[in-house]
């Protein structure tokens, strides 16, 4: 089933269905309220009409989900969720909401930035209760029995893909990196439900001796696109045995917790995720998590994937690829643009550089 | 600051100086006088800052950070951005931007970043030289690009980054925002105290909140003093005079300049001198200014007796002091800070833009897309459209960076604004 199916079904079904921005955002709650999130990344769209609103130096995830809501793609949602992740998306929410008239309600979800004290994980605990409480004016009230059912759901999806990461980074799965990205993306729009058992059926088909000896790299950026990538390494033989997307690890490894207030175990979850730019981790923090990637893999190089004109991601990487150096672990950063390709030079760069960590 | 001889030393270092007469422009109007005492001023600032590491905490800071709190603990402040746009005025942006792009930093980058971070590599700069920071101190209501850079600094000196976080304000900014604020206040106290080795005072945290919004205030009597016609200043002046407001708030030099850049402005309101020799037509900027065009610029539209007489961003140092009150120093200080223009949502950008093109009586607008800014220039495609509909204000958008000339296109920009000459002029 196609994913545009799946949420026309969904909506049959008697589900809300809340577009969703890049990046994180507490899923559980949205659950909770029979809201399916549909998060809006990189739509398969040629941008034409957002270059009326957007200048050519705003990013492709800006220019695709403000595309998206142009051709009208978006009329089966009943409103939109936008997350503070950066400058770009901010403004694009409040043009949204401000300018555009889309007739669709927007909520707007601000998380603190790091370094953390006392005040962001109290501020972070009572913005969730007032994302609760916007929401419920549009689909009803929160029955918090759900929530804490969701929250198990929650938590088991992240055990059963830090299983599928760990297996990966063992070299214990027998698929390629396409597959693997293809099926951690189905968590972009499938509810719960549906993505635990879909889960659960990957890993048992696919547990299995991986390809022996293959060379092995970390992919880092906010999200494997253009796919190509993934291809390139699967042609030449490498396998992605970890990732730092922010699409990807960032944000689904959630360490689990067992405690039984919901906005606690909310909170606790989103401060003990790995570091990420946009929420403006330190530069320590997030070379130290690369290395352990690297370290838990036996991974020879990095490989900043990264979109144009992302600035948190695009000031990190001169630091982390010089702590990597450091470390005698080869780095490669690639500018890209989504649902382009790679372009020819991109190719022999990578084609080098996989030659070169051999 | 104490002395430390510096001010003996600058006076020397002023007479060595020839000065060089500046050919009056007969498009212009007479100089304002102030402009010597400002480049004293600023002199001084930048003079200063070579002397004083050891005699007090150096902290650097972003243009919007509410700096009262640091004056308590008698920080010297040093402001990258205010250092960036000094770059960017002198021509230099591509060359120090160079700097931080051979570490491996983006052409894309912001360039106030790039030329800070450029500064740090290689000590580039024409101030002389600025002080290492003890702390770098970082408020993200401009953007969250400086949160970015700040933690590069961070890094790279390992000294300790202060952040205070403001909430996009996407709607109304709501009462557990102003607590979050508040509480970042209390827990940075410690840590101030710690770093400075002085201790917190709440008499002297409310006469520097005092004498900040005093500053602000009155530099928005400044701007507002080009509500007449002529206007006694263009916003090409207000671009250089914005120094103290931005780098000197909360200390008693800036508000004694604004008060007598007031007074001589007031004087010529009286008189009907005005900043251009024939202001025909009154316009608005919208960003941040392209400060290695700014002369030729203001010449530029003097020349047809277009005057630029208002701009988002100079208005952004008077538009929210008004909450500032030593009675609620935290509170106050939260929503002055969190409610500024880019940390606004865009509903109260267009209302904001609107209200000064009543008041200023505006009729034309430029509104510069800035390649590095993206807070300041996501939206404005649509802010030219609305107010077009709403107002008929004729409008001209221009791409362009305000230090890096690399990707500046002469020719193209000229061409463009020909154009809405000829449209003015209709
Ligand atoms: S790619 Fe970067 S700049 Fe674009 S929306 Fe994502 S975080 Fe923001
Ligand atoms: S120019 Fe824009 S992006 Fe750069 S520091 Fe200023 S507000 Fe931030």
């Amino acid at each position: 089933m196609t994913r545009k199916e799946y949420l026309v079904k969904q909506k049959e079904m008697g589900r809300h269905l809340l577009g969703v921005f890049p990046a994180q955002y507490p899923k559980e709650i949205l659950w909770a309220m029979n809201i399916v999130p549909a998060e809006i990344w990189d739509p398969p769209l040629e941008i034409t009409l957002a270059n009326a609103h957007l200048q050519p130096t705003i990013c492709s995830v800006v220019k695709l989900g403000m595309e998206l809501i142009l051709q009208r793609k978006c009329d089966i949602l009943d409103g939109f969720l936008f997350p503070h992740t950066c400058d770009s998306i901010q403004n694009l929410a409040s043009v949204i909401n401000d300018y555009m008239k889309t007739e669709k309600p927007c909520y707007f979800f601000y998380h603190p930035k790091a370094p953390y004290g006392a005040a962001g994980r109290d501020f972070y605990r009572n913005h969730l209760k007032e994302l609760i409480g916007s929401l419920e004016k549009q689909f009803g009230p929160l029955d918090p029995d759900t929530l804490k059912q969701r929250i198990h759901q929650g938590q088991k999806i992240s055990a059963l893909l830090t299983e599928l990461y760990d297996l990966r980074a063992q070299g214990e799965l027998n698929i390629t990196n396409e597959e693997f990205y293809s099926m951690i993306r189905h968590g972009e729009y499938l509810f719960p439900d549906d993505f635990i058992p879909e889960l659960e059926a990957f890993l048992s088909q696919n547990k299995g001796q991986g390809i022996k000896g293959q060379a092995r790299v970390v992919l880092s950026g906010v999200l494997p696109n253009p796919p190509e990538i993934l291809t390139l390494l699967d042609d030449l033989g490498v396998r992605v045995a970890h990732d730092d997307f922010l699409i990807g690890s960032r944000r689904l490894l959630v360490p689990a917790n067992d405690l039984d207030d919901p906005f606690e175990n909310l909170t606790e979850s989103y401060f003990a995720m790995p570091p990420c730019s946009t929420k403006g981790s330190s530069i320590g923090e997030r070379a130290e998590y690369l290395f352990r990637l690297v370290d838990a893999t036996g991974a020879k190089g990095v490989i900043f994937n990264v979109v144009k004109f992302c600035e948190p991601e695009w000031f990190d990487i001169p630091n982390l690829k010089e702590e990597l150096k450091k470390k005698g672990i080869s780095t490669l950063s690639l500018d890209t643009e989504l649902n382009q390709g790679l372009s020819g030079q991109m190719v022999t760069r990578v084609e080098a550089f996989v030659e070169m960590i051999g | 600051m104490k002395d430390l001889g510096a001010p003996a030393l600058f006076r020397l270092q002023q007479m060595q100086k020839k000065k060089r007469p500046r050919k009056p422009n007969p498009h212009l109007g007479p100089p304002l006088k102030c402009a010597d005492r400002l480049r004293e001023i600023m002199t001084r600032h930048y003079y200063l800052s070579r002397f004083v590491k050891g005699a007090k905490p150096v902290a650097w800071v972003t243009s919007g950070a509410p700096v009262e709190l640091l004056r308590v603990f008698d920080f010297y402040t040093v402001y990258p951005e205010n250092h960036g746009a000094l770059c960017g005025a002198q021509k230099l942006g591509p060359e120090i931007c160079s700097k931080a792009e051979d570490r491996g930093y983006h052409p894309d980058l912001c360039s106030y970043a790039r030329i800070d971070l450029g500064h740090a590599f290689s000590g580039k700069t024409p101030a002389g030289r600025l002080p290492r920071p003890d702390l770098l101190f970082c408020c993200n209501n401009i953007c969250q690009t400086v949160l970015y850079w700040y933690k590069e600094l961070s890094h790279y000196w390992d000294v300790p980054l202060i952040v205070f976080d403001t909430p996009f304000n996407f709607k109304d900014i709501q009462e557990s925002d102003i607590r979050y604020m508040v509480s970042q206040f209390e827990e940075m106290i410690p840590r101030l105290e710690k770093i400075s080795g002085r201790k917190f005072s709440d008499k002297r945290f409310k006469k520097i909140i005092s004498l900040g919004s005093e500053a602000s205030l009155t530099w928005g009597r400044v701007l507002a003093t080009m509500k007449h016609s002529p206007a006694p200043m263009t916003i090409f002046d207000a671009f250089v005079h914005m120094a103290p407001v931005v780098s000197l708030r909360g200390l008693p030099v800036s508000l004694d300049y604004y008060r007598i850049l007031l007074e001589e402005l007031e004087d010529r309101v009286e008189k009907g001198i005005g900043a251009i020799a024939k202001e025909e037509k009154r316009l608005m900027w919208d960003n941040i200014a392209v400060w290695f065009k700014l002369r030729d610029w203001s010449l530029l539209f003097a020349e047809r007796g277009f005057n630029f007489v208002a701009a988002t961003y100079t208005n952004a140092w008077a538009e929210t002091i008004h909450y500032l009150n030593p009675e609620s120093p935290f509170e106050s200080m939260a929503r002055a800070y969190s409610l500024v223009i880019l940390n606004n949502n865009m509903d109260h950008r267009l209302k904001l833009m609107e209200g000064m093109i009543r008041d200023y009586r505006i009729d034309g607008l430029v509104i510069l897309s800035l390649r590095s800014c993206k807070p300041y220039s996501v939206g404005q495609y649509d802010i030219r459209r609305l107010l077009g509909e709403r107002l008929g204000v004729k409008t001209l958008v221009i791409e362009a960076d305000m230090t890096d000339f690399r990707t500046f296109s002469e020719e193209q920009i000229r061409t463009r604004l020909e154009a809405f000459f000829e449209q003015l002029e209709e």
